[in-house]
């Protein structure tokens, strides 16, 4: 082939395919011109209806899926109780849990008093036991009621927080600052969260129970490791009692924390 | 014998309250910032002679921009007031005044003492003006370089216990 002749081959390939491309993109663009134009118009007689439609069908999915759906959740609940238990329980769980505590709770304080109700029982057993084996009565009745120790006793000014008088067992802890401390939690609780002449009564932290007692100018906080329940409570609340019209109310009483120490001293009420 | 007795900071927020209880108690100093919240309770034993000494117990009250804010219950008791102010924001000493007769009322037995610190900021020119705005029983402090921190501490434990 020549050379010119060539070219005009190749221009003319080229030209061909340009122009058929050209013509069939005419023609697609026709098409979906003309498709939006129906859709348009059709869209405009359709739309209101399926609207209606959609609108009735929405008002009806109670009326007829409802019971449908109710009695296929039914099937499927029947069908994998396993799972369902398995998706509740950890929310179930947490109810029971707090529940059973409650209950605990409640019946520890019954043991409790029972215990001390049968305490002739418990004597004797004790003497018996202390014979057998050759341990005196007393370091055993010790042993059993350490379960609930007093481990520091403070008695605070209400307003600023200074300390008055300690009995501790520790030494590490600066119970000035810590009497300070307790006094700017109780203020922000009972500022917070109580109203009226309530107070902060108690404060639980680890395996500690914080024992707060309201008197006049101050306030006395006793830290107990162990049960920490009502009939506990109820001790500790007259033995504070007691203590307070002895000791602190007469005003001049410089050696509280030897009176502290005397009367608590084995942290054992 | 050892007494103890309540001291409060007070004042806006980013004054150096913390840093000025930090100096005195540990002898410390760091330019960055933590933000107090709540109230935090630090204890210094100050010496007066052989056998006397007062054990301050210090409140380091959460910056506010009004004492208002503050919940009341924390004020209670407390034998010495110290207001701190940063001298070089304006802001924190605009309401210095109305502040401490707010507090003279609220607690007309305790002691108040203004403090403004920050002072190692000021040029000396700078410094003079702002003793002149100020009267003289005011305290110009550096939490930083430690200036009148023990001064401060020291005057109050004195007039306290007497
Ligand atoms: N240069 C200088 N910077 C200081 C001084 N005192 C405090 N600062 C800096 O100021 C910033 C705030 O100090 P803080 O002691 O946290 O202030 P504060 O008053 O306790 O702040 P809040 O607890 O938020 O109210 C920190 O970055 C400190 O390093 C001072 O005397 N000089
Ligand atoms: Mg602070």
């Amino acid at each position: 082939m020549r050379k010119d002749k060539k070219l005009i081959l190749l221009k003319e390939l080229l030209l061909t395919d340009d122009r058929a491309l050209i013509g069939a993109l005419n023609l697609k663009i026709n098409t979906l011109e003309s498709i939006i134009e129906q859709r348009e118009k059709l869209s405009q007689k359709v739309d209101p209806l399926i609207d209606l439609k959609l609108q009735e069908y929405t008002n009806d999915i109670p009326k007829k899926l409802g019971p449908m759906i109710t009695e296929s959740l039914k099937n499927e609940i029947l069908k994998s109780k396993n799972q369902v238990v398995d998706a509740l329980y950890p929310i179930i769980g947490k109810m029971i849990k707090k529940y059973i505590q409650q209950e605990f709770k409640i019946l520890s304080d019954k043991i409790n008093h029972q215990l001390k109700k049968r305490f002739s029982i418990a004597s004797f057993l004790r003497l018996f036991k202390s014979k057998f084996m050759g341990v005196d009565e007393e370091s055993l009745m010790l042993q059993e009621l350490a379960k609930t120790a007093i481990q520091e006793i403070f008695i605070i000014e209400k307003k600023s927080g200074l300390l008055k008088a300690n009995f501790s067992k520790t030494t590490t802890i600066d119970k000035e600052v810590i009497s300070a401390m307790l006094t700017a939690i109780k203020s922000f609780v009972e500022e917070a969260f109580i109203t009226g002449e309530e107070h902060l009564e108690a404060i639980e932290y680890g395996l500690y129970n914080i024992h707060i007692q309201n008197f006049e100018s101050y306030y006395i906080a006793v830290v107990i490791h162990g049960v920490y329940d009502t009939i506990y409570k109820s001790k500790l609340k007259s033995k504070l009692l007691d203590f307070s019209a002895n000791n602190i109310s007469n005003t001049t009483n410089t050696n509280l924390a030897e009176k502290l120490a005397e009367v608590f001293k084995n942290g054992i009420i | 014998m050892v007494s103890s007795k309540k001291v409060v900071l007070l004042g806006h927020f980013g004054v150096g309250k913390s840093s000025i209880i930090r100096k005195f108690v540990n002898n410390e100093f760091s330019s960055d910032y933590k933000v107090s919240i709540g109230v935090h309770i630090l204890k210094k034993e100050v010496q007066l002679s052989n056998n006397d000494s007062v054990s301050i117990i210090i409140w380091d009250m959460e910056g506010t921009d009004s004492l208002t804010l503050i919940n009341k219950v924390y004020l209670l008791g407390t034998h010495s007031f110290i207001y701190v102010y940063d001298v070089t924001r304006p802001l924190t000493f605009k309401s210095l005044s109305q502040d401490i007769i707010s507090l003279k009322t609220r607690f007309p037995t305790s002691l108040i003492k203004t403090v403004g610190n920050k002072v190692d900021l000021l040029t000396d020119i700078e410094k003079e003006k702002h003793q002149v705005l100020f009267k003289i029983n005011d305290y110009l402090s550096s939490a930083k370089t430690g200036e009148n921190i023990e001064q401060l501490f020291q005057d109050i434990a004195i007039e306290l216990k007497h």
